[in-house]
């Protein structure tokens, strides 16, 4: 079976996988919600038939058990427990490292192994005494085995079909049988027989008037065979099937061999004329007669159940997913990437309009210019997944991190509606997680220290996103106690990464949690407090050309902002001129542009920093830092950006005003290049490189700071400790 | 001109599976995820067989095959429905539309295949 088929269930199953890890903490809130367990149900059933038609049998098995604890939740013979939450959570995991180890060839360890059997015993213990106690899931139907009657000669069988009128409206075709029954042999002749057929314009063309007389020659076919044929149309037609001579004395030595009530009872019926010969045996081969006991236990327990579903009539199920469309996410980046080269392709068309100065070719390439940048926001949306998923995957490892140390944690979701780029959903679970552990770990008090302090003993963690001018901010939000800012600053001078005899603000200090190897936890506990972690977090961030930045209140606690772009496809980029070389500057992060002449007369301008209004403004000098000699005659404007809660001026030689980026990666060899975060392709053609704004800002603060404490002049410099 | 084939489940899988044995046996297949999608993919264009599941999100199996009984250029189309052991009261109302081939979950790829040649010529 082919990969990407199996690759397609791994990704279907972990989705079922995680709406049942939802459905389950959900149903630990609200035990008596029918919906939650019919969905659970409707997960677990589709995993199993899924797998089943790979031939996953393990995964099948497992989820079998699953499937029938979910039937008896639903039939309420088994009560929701919080055991029995943690049990199913268990079972569900254990499921997904089965369908990994079906799909990916993985092997599972003993350790994990022996969990999940004893989960599946508890289960199955769980299920004893209901009616879904039932131990293997039903196999694909195999192909009953026959003693067939084996011939040298081709033998005839002669078939009556008699189809009933409403065959056609039932979709069935009696010459589409025929077709097929010629697999069993070779299909001598066919005799229509139209004695039910009206006169022409009395007839209704959707009904079937017709009975056929079929002449099967085989060597081999048997009666059960023949039957299969038609198992579709069994109900639609009346079919008699006489069997080929050397057949009937096989049946009669069959009856012959039968247990001597039967045989006198069949005896008894054939000689009274109640029964053919023909119906004797098909009754007998079909062991309809034993069959008949049976009869009445099936209807009464047929009835029960009728009776069941009118009392408790399914309730009409939400309308999920309507209108909506799974695209494969290699599409959709391959439309991105179109639409990336149409945005270069309009500009490069927009500058060739404009040189030729041909107003009526300006008027259409404006139209056309908005049009593409419609079909860019448009397509960048369709790539847009709401971050609630991510979010509440966190339910359970809050449930079970707050478990494993003792306290009571309460996890409040908010914005999980804001939407964001699949890519950045995809890489900002790591570093959230990192987050939430770490204010759980640390942040949140225990219980009986936080009764101590007068704060409520219930913790509380929230997770928050909401768009904000641009981008979008996740906050990770914790009552817990804060940092210590005067620990983060000793422990930051200790280790060289802060001067004492400096002013430092807050932000500065907290900001020290994220350099690399820094902790200033007591005791390290195996989540967190290594000191590994917080550096990486900030780093991913960053790759995301995102920030994160801290605001603490000691004793009350933390909010942690994640500054996020909104895509990582296509920006709106400010053109800025150095030298001969031109730049891009993200636009979100532009706050304004000062012409610097008037400044520099103004006597307000210091080595590598400027009194804006009355604050001090750090700045870089893009030509020295990109080596990059400035153009005649040009005047000198500064561009103030920010991030992170920092600003600071970049210097360039002309601004050249607002520009569609489209984001190119830049190659292997650049990646450890500072200062500079992609590049992208202008409309003439040429390259510009697109400015890695939180890194440049980084550099102009701490210049600035070694310049305060009077360690000279850096600048010169710059443009070699950039490289 | 091959036939075409319209799947509706809402296991992207299962359709993949489906799908890949009979574009390998030379029919042309359309998916769908549920019985909404499925009418949507019910546009005048010629269908030669259907092939749905019951439980579905969205729209449900017998659900969409009620209208696609009342659809004219549809309603004579075969259909086979997917189904488990445990949904005998589904099955009921499915026969009771007309539907006759049932096929039950877990079934092997030739399975459909043989389900398909018995309701379609090739």
């Amino acid at each position: 079976m082919s990969d990407r088929a199996k690759n397609t269930f791994l990704m279907e199953s972990r989705e079922l996988l995680d709406n049942m890890e939802t459905a389950l903490l959900n149903l630990e809130s609200d035990p008596e919600d029918k919906d939650i367990i019919n969905d659970m149900f409707r997960s677990a059933h589709t995993i199993k038939g899924t797998a089943g038609i790979f031939g996953f049998d393990d995964v099948e098995a497992y989820t079998h058990v699953l499937e029938n604890l979910m039937e008896a939740l639903r039939a309420r013979q088994v009560k929701v427990t919080p055991d029995l939450i943690a049990l199913l959570l268990s079972a569900k995991d254990y499921l997904g490292l089965l369908v990994e180890e079906a799909v990916l060839e993985t092997t599972i360890d003993d350790d994990h192994r022996q969990q999940g059997e004893y989960v599946l015993g508890e289960l199955t213990s769980y299920l004893e005494d209901t009616d879904f106690a039932s131990a293997e899931p039903p196999k694909p139907a195999e192909t009953k085995q026959e003693t067939k009657i084996e011939t040298t000669e081709m033998v005839e069988w002669k078939l009556e079909l008699h189809f009933k009128e409403e065959v056609f409206r039932n979709g069935l075709d009696p010459r589409s049988f025929f077709h097929y029954l010629a697999k069993l042999g070779e299909i001598k002749k066919i005799e229509i027989e139209t004695s039910r057929m009206p006169r022409l314009e009395m007839a209704d063309p959707e009904v079937c008037y017709l009975s056929f007389l079929v002449i099967l020659k085989s060597k081999s076919a048997t009666r059960a065979e023949i039957e299969r044929v038609f198992e579709f149309v069994k109900e639609d037609c009346e079919i008699v099937m006489v069997p080929p001579v050397t057949h009937i004395w096989d049946y009669v030595k069959g009856i012959e061999k039968l247990p001597a009530e039967i045989y006198e009872l069949s005896d008894a019926l054939l000689s009274n004329g109640n029964l053919s010969l023909e119906e004797m045996m098909e009754l007998i081969e079909d062991k309809k007669v034993e069959k008949t006991h049976t009869i009445p236990e099936a209807k009464i327990a047929t009835q029960k159940i009728k009776e069941e579903k009118e009392n408790n009539p399914t309730k009409i199920r939400k309308a999920v997913g309507l209108n909506q469309l799974k695209v494969d996410a290699d599409k959709l980046d391959v439309l991105i990437n179109l639409v990336g080269e149409l945005v270069i392709a309009g500009a490069t068309t927009n500058l060739m309009a404009q040189n030729s100065g041909d107003s009526k070719l300006l008027e259409s390439i404006s139209s056309m210019s908005r049009l593409v940048e419609e079909i860019r926001d448009s397509a960048l949306r369709l790539r847009m997944v709401q971050i609630g998923e991510t979010f509440s995957r966190f339910q359970r490892v809050v449930r079970d991190l707050s478990r494993e140390l003792n306290k009571d944690i309460e996890l409040t979701l908010s914005g999980g509606e804001t939407e964001l780029d699949k890519t950045m959903i995809e890489k900002i679970g790591d570093p959230l997680m990192h987050l939430v552990r770490n204010a759980i770990d640390h942040g949140i008090e225990q219980e009986d220290e936080r009764i101590k302090i007068g704060k409520s003993s219930k913790g509380s963690l929230k997770l928050n996103a909401f768009h904000d001018s641009g981008s979008i901010v996740i906050q990770v939000i914790d009552d817990g106690k804060g940092l210590d800012r005067d620990k983060i600053f000793q422990r930051a001078v200790k280790r060289g990464l802060l001067d004492p005899n400096q002013e430092w603000t807050d932000s500065e200090i907290y900001r020290m949690i994220f350099e690399p190897g820094f902790s200033t936890a007591e005791k390290i506990t195996n989540l967190s407090g290594r000191g590994v972690g917080m550096d990486v977090v900030k780093k991913n961030i960053e790759s995301l050309r995102g920030t994160v930045d801290i605001d603490t209140n000691k004793g009350t606690g933390t909010i942690i902002n994640i500054r996020l772009p909104l895509t990582l496809a296509i920006i709106d980029g400010f053109l800025v001129e150095v030298g001969e070389s031109t730049y891009v500057i993200p636009l979100d992060m532009v706050v304004e542009c000062i012409e610097l002449s008037e400044l520099e007369f103004g006597a307000t301008v210091h080595n590598n920093y400027i009194n804006l209004r009355g604050k001090v403004l750090p700045f870089l000098k893009l030509g020295d830092l990109f080596g990059s000699p400035p153009k005649e005659g040009a005047r000198e404007n500064i561009v103030v950006v920010q991030t992170g809660g920092q600003a600071a001026g970049l210097v360039v030689d002309n601004l050249l005003g607002e520009f569609q980026t489209v984001i190119k990666p830049l190659g292997k060899v650049f990646e450890n290049l500072k200062g500079v975060s992609g590049s992208t392709i202008l409309g003439s053609g040429e390259v510009a490189v697109i400015l890695d704004v939180p890194g440049l800002v980084h550099k102009a603060v701490h210049e600035h700071g070694a310049v305060s404490v009077g360690r000279g002049d850096h600048s010169a410099g710059l443009s070699s400790t950039l490289h | 001109m091959s036939k075409n084939i319209l799947i509706v489940d809402d296991s992207m899988s299962l359709r993949q599976v489906v799908s890949i044995a009979l574009t390998g046996a030379g029919y042309n297949v359309i998916e769908a995820g549920d019985g909404n999608e499925a009418l949507t993919k019910l546009n005048g264009d010629k269908i030669h067989l259907i092939v749905s599941d019951v439980n579905m999100p969205g729209m449900d199996g017998i659900t969409f095959v009620s209208h696609v009984k009342q659809d004219a250029n549809y309603k004579f189309t075969p259909i086979i429905m997917l189904t488990t052991e445990s949904q005998q009261e589904m099955i009921q109302k499915g026969k009771e539309l007309g539907v006759k081939a049932w096929l039950v979950k877990p079934f092997k790829p030739e399975q459909m295949l043989d389900a398909v040649s018995k309701l379609i010529l090739p």
